[in-house]
């Protein structure tokens, strides 16, 4: 009867919380593409299979529990000696094999949807690198424009993504655009999205890669195409917008948003930055990754240029 | 008459309270020792998750941040599988293999010996890696390169990792050894395979399973070491190794080791429920051979924590299928529990609690493990909460509830006293409510987004409130293992039981409580089933009917 009530309260108190909220954890954030959407799919079939095959055991057990309690009956009283029964275990084997099958089957029935990029519009697809950084995400257009952690993206347009990590292994993952796909040094993984709406849509990286690997937050900005033509325009490398969001996107992570230094890393405001700058920021230093070992000479330029006009000497 | 005794006198020296545990061969006694060491070990590690839950009670905190926090949960993790929950069935093997197959010890007693001695050692380098030049290794506990190579993880931490994984392996393998040819030798007569009991089905799984994985992660070891030490390029992808093939070599480690954690407890619970529910297990071959199906398919499906490396449709699909299918034999097993419950006559006693529990919590865990085998939806739930959640179910709910019904159901065999049946329940209903609050919010915060080995966050609102609640269930946790720790401290006084307190089925219970050293001081009824004792209980009543 304990047992009862304790799984009856936590029953409650489980499906309380999340009620209070949207979906308060009970689905996969709300998906905003196809692939996202054909996912959660997948996983409310999974979970209903599954919930089903809970209530039943969770169900049984209880049920077992109090009816056959000892109550009155002495300890050592036995029950009946019942050893086994094959028909009843060929079908308690049988059973959850059909209900996998279920499950599989839906599965590849879904599967197009998921790993296969929807026809291009007439605009074509846009292709964009992914690079995975300790502790940021570069991306890179094909017109040769650079962000840093925040991606903007026309909506309603096919995005294939290249995603790449010249250090260690990161993760790429926006929830809301599907599943999430490593990014490991040495090779090069595909994914794709279609944002279907407008809105920022906020993700993480998902594989351990160090000690800032909490900070590495990334979004997508999915916007119209007007918004989308002033992003490029604002982000080639040798911009000062590019700048900007290097120094939040990389050095502030670890150095403070004004440079004031973290227990991580020491204070950088107030400082020159020139050459030895820029070969700490190609090379590393003795506990600084080499965060720009692959930035082009225009966006390292870029970067110092702000380092100085933001928080470099007066 | 001092001549006709066949062994030598021990030395002086041996005798001693404490020379005589250091020096001991006596399969119980190093048992004793492990189960002991085991438990240490696992206060401490549990201490890591107490730091690591106060960490993430709330968002923006910078008490514990960055590479410290990653040392807590590289450590936690390695600990608890490596430390606890291997070593403890390791110890739950020593001690009962040989008694319930009617033997008087091990096969070989001083392998046994170096077995616990390597053990304790890895465990101390472990643990004694946080003093280390860097810190204690912060590279998780699969140790993924490029991370934990030395470019990107300078100091000595990965590498005493790697070392104690080593004494650790070696330790484990001697002792694998040890109990399969135990098993396969010293049955006492009339034992045959289909009369073992299911525990004992269990170690001999869990037995052969660590001989076919252990010398591959050791090999994968020690490639990380040359990398880090010799300056090789195995995992390294700028010189031409590859990072993936660490992946793969330390999954099809790594995922057995899963069934290697939970099979034992499985067996504990096959041997509980029947005896608290007085009848005999349901489906007896079912259980035994779905151990052996688990082990089998458990050693196709390694690859189902890569999903995300991106392996292409037809292995994907291989490995989700696959992990599908362990689902099968898995569900035999609980079925079957069930049915042994139907119609039973249930005592609630301790270990019966803890045996059921078992089975309502890792009904939990399997059916997550369904969720996340779909490879697609893995996509989304791959290195989340939900994967922290999903495992704890398995080898919290599952290994560790199985692990303290064999802490209750065995400690008078042991010890010669019961553990207080009073404190035992509060210790079963703390641990249940505190681990249920502490695991099932965290299955909502990966479907939220929240990854795993995060040091902090930013999120309020429902983050918050679900890793408050599960910092909450931790600490009751705690609460729990500090009754468990109280109830072991006052069984020293209470009073001593017979050799049978729950009427059991198998040969353990005809030994004295605790045994002598060599085992049986009567000799042992011939075996003709699976439940000799009580066919030996049966032949007396019917002897003093007449």
């Amino acid at each position: 009867v304990r047992l009862t009530a304790l799984v009856v309260a936590l029953a409650a108190l489980v499906f309380a919380a999340p009620a209070l909220g949207d979906n308060g954890g009970l689905t996969p954030v709300e998906p905003a593409s196809e692939n996202a959407q054909a996912i959660h799919d997948a996983y409310i079939l999974i979970l209903f299979v599954t919930g089903f095959v809970f209530v039943v055991v969770e169900t049984t057990l209880v049920v077992f529990l109090v009816r056959y309690r000892r109550g009155n009956r002495v300890r050592e009283a036995e029950g009946p000696q019942l050893r086994g029964h094959t028909r009843i275990e060929v079908a308690w084997t049988v059973v959850p094999v059909l209900l996998l099958a279920i499950i599989v089957a839906f599965v590849f029935v879904k599967l197009p949807e998921i790993e296969d990029a929807p026809a291009a519009g007439p605009a074509g697809s846009l292709e964009i690198q992914v690079e995975g950084h300790q502790y940021y995400w570069l991306y890179r257009y094909p017109g040769g424009e650079i962000a840093i952690d925040d991606l903007v993206v026309p909506v309603n347009r096919v995005v294939d993504l290249e995603i790449v990590a010249p250090d260690v292994i990161h993760s790429w993952w926006i929830p809301a655009l599907g599943g999430k796909i490593d990014a490991i040094p040495g090779r090069t993984n595909r994914t794709w999205f279609k944002a279907e709406r407008a809105g920022t849509f906020t993700g993480r990286c998902a594989e351990l890669c160090g000690a800032q690997h909490a900070a590495m937050t990334a979004s997508v900005q999915a916007v119209d195409d007007a918004a989308f033509a002033r992003f490029l325009a604002a982000h080639a490398p040798s911009s000062q917008t590019v700048g900007q969001e290097t120094f939040e996107g990389v050095c502030a992570k670890c150095h403070g948003l004004e440079g004031q230094g973290t227990d991580e890393a020491p204070a950088i405001a107030g400082r020159e930055f020139d050459r030895t700058t820029v070969q700490l920021i190609k090379n590393g230093g003795t506990r600084m990754p080499a965060v720009g070992e692959d930035w082009s000479n225009e966006h390292i330029a870029a970067t110092i240029r702000y380092l100085n006009e933001s928080i470099g000497a007066p | 008459v001092a001549a006709s005794q066949h062994t030598a006198p021990a030395l002086d020296w041996k005798q001693g309270r404490v020379t005589s545990w250091l020096t001991t061969t006596d399969h119980k006694r190093i048992g004793i020792l492990y189960i002991v060491t085991s438990l240490v070990f696992f206060v401490i590690a549990g201490l890591l998750a107490l730091l690591i839950r106060l960490q993430l009670a709330a968002p923006d905190q910078d008490f514990i941040a960055g590479d410290k926090f990653n040392e807590l949960f590289t450590v936690h993790g390695t600990a608890m599988v490596f430390l606890v929950v291997v070593p403890i069935l390791a110890g739950f093997g020593n001690y009962l293999v040989p008694l319930m197959i009617g033997a008087r010890d091990m096969a070989f007693p001083k392998l046994n010996a170096l077995s616990y001695w390597l053990f304790l050692a890895g465990g101390i380098v472990l643990y004694a890696s946080f003093f280390a030049n860097g810190g204690a290794s912060s590279a998780g506990w699969t140790g993924y390169p490029p991370l934990s190579g030395s470019e990107f993880s300078p100091g000595n931490g990965v590498d005493l990792w790697i070392l104690s994984l080593h004494l650790l392996s070696l330790s484990s393998l001697a002792g694998a050894i040890n109990f399969v040819v135990t098993i396969f030798n010293m049955r006492t007569r009339g034992m045959t395979f289909m009369r073992m009991p299911l525990f004992i089905w269990a170690i001999f799984t869990y037995a052969v399973l660590l001989i076919l994985i252990l010398p591959v992660l050791s090999g994968g070891l020690t490639l990380l070491l040359l990398d880090r030490q010799l300056g090789t390029h195995f995992f390294v992808p700028d010189e031409g190794g590859s990072a993936l093939l660490w992946q793969h070599v330390f999954w099809f480690f790594g995922h057995p080791e899963v069934y290697v954690m939970i099979l034992p407890a499985f067996g504990i619970v096959s041997e509980v429920i029947p005896v608290f529910a007085r009848k005999p297990i349901f489906g007896y071959a079912a259980i035994a051979f779905s151990t052996l199906g688990i082990a089998f398919a458990g050693m196709l499906v390694w690859a189902h924590h890569m999903f995300t490396v991106g392996m292409g449709t037809g292995l994907n699909s291989f490995f989700m299928i696959a992990s599908f299918l362990v689902a099968v034999p898995t569900g035999i097993k609980i079925l079957n529990w069930l049915a042994t419950l139907w119609r039973g006559n249930i005592s609630f006693d301790t270990p019966m609690l803890f045996a059921l529990g078992l089975i309502a919590l890792f009904v939990i865990g399997g059916l997550t493990g369904i969720v996340i085998a779909a490879y697609p939806v893995d996509w989304q739930l791959h290195d989340t909460y939900f994967i922290v959640a999903h495992f704890h179910y398995t080898l919290f709910g599952g290994a560790m509830f199985g692990i303290f019904a064999g802490l209750y159901y065995w400690w008078p065999k042991m010890f010669g006293r019961r553990l207080d049946e009073r404190l035992g329940k509060w210790h079963f209903w703390l641990m249940f409510a505190g681990f249920n609050l502490a695991f099932m919010p965290q299955h909502f915060l990966g479907l939220l987004g929240m990854p795993r080995r995060v040091s902090t966050y930013t999120e309020g609102g429902q983050w918050e409130i679900y890793n408050r609640l599960s910092t909450v269930g931790a600490f009751l946790m705690g609460v729990a293992i500090l009754v468990f720790a109280v109830n072991v401290v006052r069984s020293r006084n209470a009073p001593r039981v017979g050799n049978d307190p729950w009427h059991g089925d198998t040969l353990e219970w005809f030994a004295t409580s605790p045994p002598p050293p060599d085992n049986w001081t009567q000799p042992l009824p011939y075996v003709s089933s699976a439940r000799p004792l009580r066919d030996y209980r049966t032949r007396l009543e019917e002897t003093r009917r007449g």
